[in-house]
């Protein structure tokens, strides 16, 4: 990134508003010991279903309410965003080293490698992403490490697929011949005059990627099939609420709501680097 | 052109077929690494050592892995998937019982996609250049920002909880029968003439197929709106002017037509995202389909379901890509002549 291009992507107001979302998100998750009220995981049978504060019956002590297990809502809010993000930002760039090392080197060689490294992209995308991580995650098991694991062994295509074509493009261009002309190793020419050029497209799919990590994250848990129950995490949030649905419906709209903004910090990020950063880029895929 | 048709369609799909046997592999692997015992799970729980050891043998889980894959694979060939180990069934039957449904509710969501991906797009498109386009170019990241699971319980809250409008678990209300002709319940009712059963069934589908629907429509809008500014730039559009068409006449015409063929294909890899997504709408609509069946096998670790399904889930994806890919074939002239 040139300090010249700086200002021009700053400027932009996506950029901004996704930014500052994704700040206030960190915040949460950085500072959680200190900005929840109660102990996430503390629970109190005398006090569940509480509604929010400014509610009838709420109790300040618990400005979001409790859950059926009177947990703190607001509490459980913060400290998932730890996993949230966690796992957000671990996965997509494992993600993004794969597919972005398999997408250069498909694309610079071309030949039977790019052929060998198409094929792998079309059997992992007859799989629909869901089902695949979820079976991924039956044969590797619960935990953090799992959940990004499965992230990565199914979400590398995202980068690998789009980023091949522009590979493509850019290795065509007369500046890397003459680079090759010049001596330079096949290394030093993907490395400095191939991947600078893809940077712009790598870095606005990354954001979105981080977007669709957390997504996954809060399917899995939803399912049951993420992190153990002490560690708070919004899918979980939404699998309990679920059930008492009727009595505690804000319980299910704070987890939805952490979710939904944080997606949309992603989302928001990505298109305002997506506009000012590489113009050609089409949105070709959901998320 | 049949003939150009019917040549690229046997080559798609002499293509999937090895891309078919590879997921087979993948997924016999990925789950025989499990650290599960199939032949214990499917004992009661005093048998002893020995019978456990008859019953290995018998499953043929001794047999070296290729070897079980071969006799796995040659089973699932004939049509046969094994038997379930919790609910001791037929998983044959057991996927010609849920798939139908899951289908239904597929093919609904994409109709309601569609139709909200094209008139989003077009509506995306007359604005543009305008405050507002910003504004509703802003509100459908936000669409895509909401997952179908989370518009799926949003739904839930608004229209069952709080409105009681419409029905939200299952397939029917009590007191309906269900008619079992081709496992389709809309075309079932319909073809047996009941259409109080038919109205209750539309009615349980409408929450869930809302829900995953419009969770897959913003891209189809976003990639309508910028396929119709790329195709605003050809010399056609200028000469409709000149000739003195009316811009909505140029629109729907002319641009749209042209514009709408890289929607289709972007629709297509669309439909097998949202096919997948049915899976988490099953679950919080507790929808009697495939993804219900799923995960219900994968908290039981229910190795035959699972390897059956997920299978089944490929096939279907796969199926579709051949589909949509002949569709464009029949629309796009220019493809043709090669």
């Amino acid at each position: 990134m040139t300090l010249a291009a700086m200002p021009r992507w700053l400027r932009s107001g996506r950029v901004l508003i996704g930014l500052l979302i994704l700040l206030f998100v960190v915040t949460c998750a950085l500072f959680a010991p200190y900005l929840a009220p109660n102990d996430p995981n503390e629970q109190n049978l005398i006090a569940t279903l509480l509604p929010p504060a400014w509610a009838d019956g709420g109790d300040p002590a618990f400005p979001l309410g409790t859950d059926s297990l009177g947990r703190c809502v607001l509490s459980q809010l913060i400290y998932g965003a730890r996993l949230a993000l966690t796992v957000a930002l671990i996965a997509s760039f494992g993600a993004m080293i794969i597919g972005a090392v398999l997408a250069h080197v498909a694309g610079y060689f071309g030949g039977w490698v790019d052929w060998l490294i198409g094929r792998i992209v079309d059997i992992w995308l007859s799989f629909p992403p869901v089902i695949l991580s979820l079976i991924l995650m039956v044969g590797l098991g619960t935990g953090v490490q799992n959940v990004i694991l499965a992230i990565v062994l199914v979400d590398w295509t995202r980068f690998c697929r789009v980023l091949r074509s522009e590979v493509i493009v850019v290795t065509r261009r007369d500046y890397v011949a003459a680079a090759r002309l010049l001596g330079f190793s096949h290394w030093r020419t993907v490395t400095r005059e191939i991947a600078p050029a893809t940077f712009p497209l790598l870095i606005t799919l990354l954001s979105l990627e981080m977007g669709v990590a957390v997504v996954v994250e809060a399917i899995l848990s939803f399912v049951g099939m993420s992190v153990g129950a002490d560690i708070p995490a919004w899918g979980q949030m939404v699998a309990d609420a679920r059930q008492n649905i009727y009595q505690a419906p804000w319980n299910l709209i704070c987890p939805i709501l952490a979710i939904f903004i944080t997606v949309f910090g992603f989302n928001v990020l990505g298109d305002g680097l997506r506009r000012t950063l590489d113009p050609r880029l089409s949105q070709t895929e959901r998320g | 052109m049949f003939a150009t048709i019917a040549k690229l369609l046997a080559r798609r799909i002499l293509v999937s077929i090895p891309i078919l046997l590879l997921v087979s592999m993948l997924l016999f692997m990925i789950l025989r690494v499990l650290p599960v015992d199939p032949a214990a799970m499917s004992l009661p729980p005093n048998a002893t050592i020995e019978e456990i050891e008859a019953k290995r043998v018998e499953m043929g889980l001794t047999l070296p892995l290729p070897q079980q894959y071969a006799i796995w694979l040659s089973q699932v060939a004939h049509g046969d998937f094994g038997t379930s180990i919790q609910l001791r069934t037929s998983v044959t039957r057991l996927i010609g019982q849920t798939l139908p449904a899951t289908i239904e509710l597929a093919v609904l969501a994409m109709a309601i996609a569609s139709a909200l991906g094209i008139a989003g797009g077009l509506l995306l498109f007359y604005l543009r250049g305008t405050r507002s386009e910003t504004v509703l170019d802003v509100g459908s990241i936000a669409l895509l920002s909401l997952p179908e699971f989370l518009w799926g319980l949003f739904l839930i809250l608004l229209f069952g909880v709080w409105f009681e409008f419409l029905p939200f678990t299952g397939v029917l209300s009590a007191g309906y029968q269900k008619p079992d002709i081709t496992g389709f319940l809309l075309v079932d009712s319909l073809i047996t003439g009941q259409f109080a059963t038919f109205w209750n069934a539309v009615q349980h589908l409408i929450l869930p197929a809302f829900a995953l629907g419009v969770s897959f429509s913003p891209p189809i809008m976003r990639v309508l709106r910028s396929s119709l500014l790329d195709v605003y730039q050809d010399d056609y559009i200028h000469q409709a002017r000149l000739r003195g068409l009316s811009e909505r006449r140029i629109l729907i015409g002319h641009a749209l037509k042209n514009a709408i063929l890289p929607t289709l294909s972007l629709m297509g890899v669309q439909f097998g995202f949202l096919f997948g997504g049915t899976l988490l709408i099953e679950i919080i609509y507790s929808y009697p389909g495939m993804g219900n069946l799923m995960v219900d096998a994968i908290r039981n670790t229910d190795l035959p379901i699972i390897q059956a399904v997920g299978l089944t889930y490929c096939v279907v994806v796969l199926v579709i890509s051949i589909l949509v890919d002949s569709l464009y074939l029949i629309l796009n002239p220019k493809l043709r002549t090669r």
